[in-house]
């Protein structure tokens, strides 16, 4: 089974260096030539392969290119150059709030969020005991999630959208700046539990954080991005290094 | 193509509800506009007109109305699809982007089989034989692919410019005087000349027909709109598709 490979993949976005313009602003800078656009180099020329059970961490400053080149490997963003191999599924992680309605029930947001995740209602069924079991909110099951605490909602979002990534069995998985759940330290501990056994399953796995301590435990790679290019890439540890002395940090 | 129908069903069913979610009067907000500019239009052309009316004449205007309605709100929420669902776009890569805008366009359909269902009220009401309703499908599946085809196009303009929809705010009063909806039009005249670039014209006819007459217009007619249909789908749907992975990027 082959893995995530990323062959050098560059993208530039044109910044607005005036505020967005509507009909006949567009049609005046249609017939005047080009607007006032500034180009920016996200990603420059980015190659790196991810193995079926690895995990590959990426690092970088705010603003490096992180998010875009996740957003690329999952076919959200468009790339100017450059392929991306990826084998069968895969799912794009940026937070676990994924299409809660606030005013709907906990009942209808886990069909909700099913849907929104590509199941059908037959294997949200199959998965709803689980989710409510999971998220200790039997209970609230018919109150309106706008009457729920913050801590609630996380419980439900975790719950169901790990029960339904593990469904899908992806063979890619891209973890945006996301590792626990909120909630309580209880619940935060079954999480990171649940989110292990996730990331162990055998998926190709490209982890973004901030947070260092993640990137250590779990990655047995690492890139640093910095300007669109890596910089350093190898062992977690020797990365991590480099980033924190580029930018002025101690460990 | 069957998951996005899915989900676009799914999502335009979930948005239907939230909108009538802890509301006294419920669907009733739906039929409140039409009913209203139903009976506006109706005292003031008996007032200022009597005796020029077209044979069943408040069903002729009804029809008009919901007709309109129907198009005016598919047009109105497609340009704000893809803005308006920006958060999913950018954080689930498993949504297609034409869900969103085939949601919208299905959300519209259900408040319009609502006001249908009071064309059907009005038509016991008035004596106008039931069984036209039972026709009535056939205008509205082949009006379907224009507002499908217009919806998309609008999805993707909407996107480039921010204020497409005050343009279309204008345009929809236009087209509103322009189409015979609360008066009849001659042919060999300047307006109905106009009107025959119209699909929406030829939408209020066939319907009109079938429901009012329980006849079928000629050939002609069906065939005019199905051609338009077929070329804003072919605009609407190939402009959408070349910048469907630009979307995320500007929004």
């Amino acid at each position: 089974m082959e893995g995530l490979n990323v062959q050098n993949i560059s993208k530039t976005f044109h910044i607005r260096v005036r505020p967005p313009e509507g009909a006949l602003g567009h049609f005046v800078s249609l017939i005047a030539g080009k607007g006032d656009t500034r180009e920016l180099r996200v990603l420059d020329d980015i190659s790196f392969d991810c193995r079926p059970g690895g995990v590959l961490g990426v690092i970088g400053r705010n603003g490096c290119g992180k998010s875009t080149l996740l957003r690329i490997i999952a076919g959200i963003y468009k790339e100017d150059s450059g392929i991306v191999c990826a084998p069968g599924r895969v799912m794009y992680l940026s937070g676990f709030n994924i299409g809660l309605q606030s005013r709907l029930t906990m009942r209808e947001n886990i069909y909700l969020v099913g849907s929104m995740m590509g199941l059908k209602k037959r294997d949200v069924k199959r998965y709803f005991n689980d989710i409510i079991a999971f998220s200790g909110l039997k209970d609230f099951l018919d109150t309106n999630v706008y009457q729920f605490s913050s801590g609630m909602v996380a419980r439900l979002g975790f719950s169901s959208v790990i029960s339904f990534m593990s469904h899908k069995k992806p063979e890619v998985v891209l973890l945006d700046e996301v590792l626990g759940a909120g909630g309580d330290a209880e619940f935060k501990e079954e999480a990171l539990e649940k989110m292990e056994d996730f990331i162990n399953s055998g998926a190709a796995v490209v982890m973004v954080s901030h947070d260092m301590k993640p990137i250590r435990k779990y990655c047995s790679r690492a890139i640093f991005l910095e300007n669109g290019k890596i910089v350093a890439e190898g062992k977690p540890e020797s990365v991590i290094k480099r980033y924190e002395s580029t930018i002025g940090i101690s460990s | 193509m069957r998951e996005i129908l899915r989900l676009s069903f799914s999502l335009a069913k979930t948005n239907f509800k939230l909108r009538n979610e802890g509301s006294y009067l419920g669907i009733v907000w739906y039929l409140l506009g039409p009913l209203a500019l139903f009976f506006i239009i109706l005292f003031v052309k008996g007032a200022a007109f009597p005796g020029t009316s077209a044979p069943s004449y408040p069903i002729y205007l009804l029809v008009g109305i919901t007709g309109f309605n129907f198009f005016r709100q598919s047009i109105t929420t497609s340009i704000q699809a893809i803005n308006a669902n920006a958060g999913f776009l950018k954080s689930i890569n498993n949504v297609s982007p034409e869900t969103f805008v085939l949601s919208t366009i299905l959300e519209a359909a259900f408040s319009h089989a609502f006001e249908v269902a009071l064309v059907a009220v009005f038509m016991i009401y008035f004596g106008v034989p039931i069984m036209g309703i039972l026709l009535y499908p056939i205008s509205f599946l082949v009006f379907l692919p224009f507002v499908i085809g217009a919806g998309f196009f609008c999805a993707t303009v909407g996107v480039y410019t921010i204020d497409l929809d005050n343009v279309w705010m204008i345009l929809s009063q236009l087209l509103f005087f322009v189409t015979p909806i609360f008066y009849t039009v001659e042919p060999g005249t300047a307006l109905y000349t106009v009107n025959l670039f119209n699909p929406l014209f030829y939408f209020v006819r066939i319907s009109r027909d079938l429901l009012i007459h329980q006849s079928f217009p000629p050939v002609r007619i069906f065939g005019a709109l199905l051609v338009a249909g077929a070329i804003a789908c072919f605009i609407g749907i190939k402009l959408f598709e070349s910048k469907k992975r630009e979307l995320a990027e500007r929004v």
